[in-house]
């Protein structure tokens, strides 16, 4: 069966289809893998895809609004970084290891 | 007709897919950080697509360049070439993550296609906007009027997360022991 190029034919549903896969890939590195910091670069992919989707929405409804807020989200996935890798290096101080699995020790 | 730019398109959604993919399942976190880098910049190239120039140059510096380096210089800090258990035990739970992820990729495609299949063109943009300025230009105009306060609140943000990791990381005497 020939698929109609018609289809094949870029517009926004494709981006949308890019960040969904993308955005899953991401949930499920967060779900199942154990190093805390494989986790975060997970979350950072599932940030991304989010941003893919309000580009192509920007681009689509001819706004910038999609615009400013992934500047805002590219700011405060720069801060949680930051946090989240300070929290492994804190985690890997005590327990030599950055399994998700010591989280549960750390207070204070 | 397909144009180049569907083309272009196809070749960056496959790299970031496939990258992506690395990201999660490279069993070395070096190679994990490397793949994210790879799928960033593809990712920053698809924002150029959407005409988001000046989005896609802060996607670069900012994501390719900043976080990904903070990721690499934190594993090797860790030092962490042999890594055990990589993935998360148990057939079943995994089983029920990776079928739950199915299920909700569904939804979000035929939801999807549902809604933006029937008109799915994006609008070409105005004749004399050919430069990447006047896009750039509106973006920071809408980020200094109408979000000015937000922009604010981030930089406020910013500072009090920079205090907050340094702290953090202090916390049992720094990255090197005090004795």
């Amino acid at each position: 069966m020939p698929i109609n190029p018609a289809v094949l034919k870029v517009g926004i549903d494709h981006y949308l289809y890019l960040s969904a896969i993308l955005f899953v890939f991401g949930m499920l590195g967060v779900l199942m893998r154990r190093n805390v910091i494989v986790i975060l670069m997970s979350i950072e992919l599932m940030l991304n895809a989010v941003n893919i989707s309000f580009i192509a929405f920007s681009r689509y409804s001819d706004n910038m609004n999609g615009q400013v807020m992934v500047f805002f989200v590219m700011t405060i996935a720069a801060a949680e970084a930051a946090v989240g890798l300070a929290l492994a290096v804190t985690v890997f101080k005590k327990f030599r290891e950055v399994n998700i699995r010591f989280f549960e020790h750390l207070k204070g | 007709m397909l144009t180049s730019q569907d083309f272009l398109f196809y070749f960056l959604a496959l790299i970031s897919v496939v990258f992506g993919l690395g990201v999660i399942l490279y069993r070395n976190p070096i190679y994990s950080a490397l793949s994210l880098v790879i799928t960033m910049i593809s990712v920053a190239f698809l924002f150029g697509t959407l005409d988001a120039w000046f989005i896609a140059g802060v996607q670069l510096i900012v994501y390719a360049g900043a976080v990904t380096v903070l990721f690499v210089m934190v594993l090797m800090l860790f030092d962490l070439k042999h890594e055990m258990k990589t993935f998360s035990k148990g057939m079943i739970g995994n089983g029920i993550k990776l079928a739950t992820s199915g299920v909700i990729l569904g939804m979000m495609i035929v939801f999807m296609w549902s809604t933006y299949a029937t008109e799915p063109t994006f609008k070409p943009i105005a004749a004399d906007a050919t430069s990447s300025v006047e896009p750039t230009r509106a973006l920071a105009t809408s980020l200094f009027t109408t979000y000015l306060f937000s922009f604010e609140v981030i930089g406020i943000l910013l500072l009090v997360i920079a205090v907050g990791a340094v702290t953090l990381s202090r916390i049992s005497g720094g990255t090197h022991h005090a004795d």
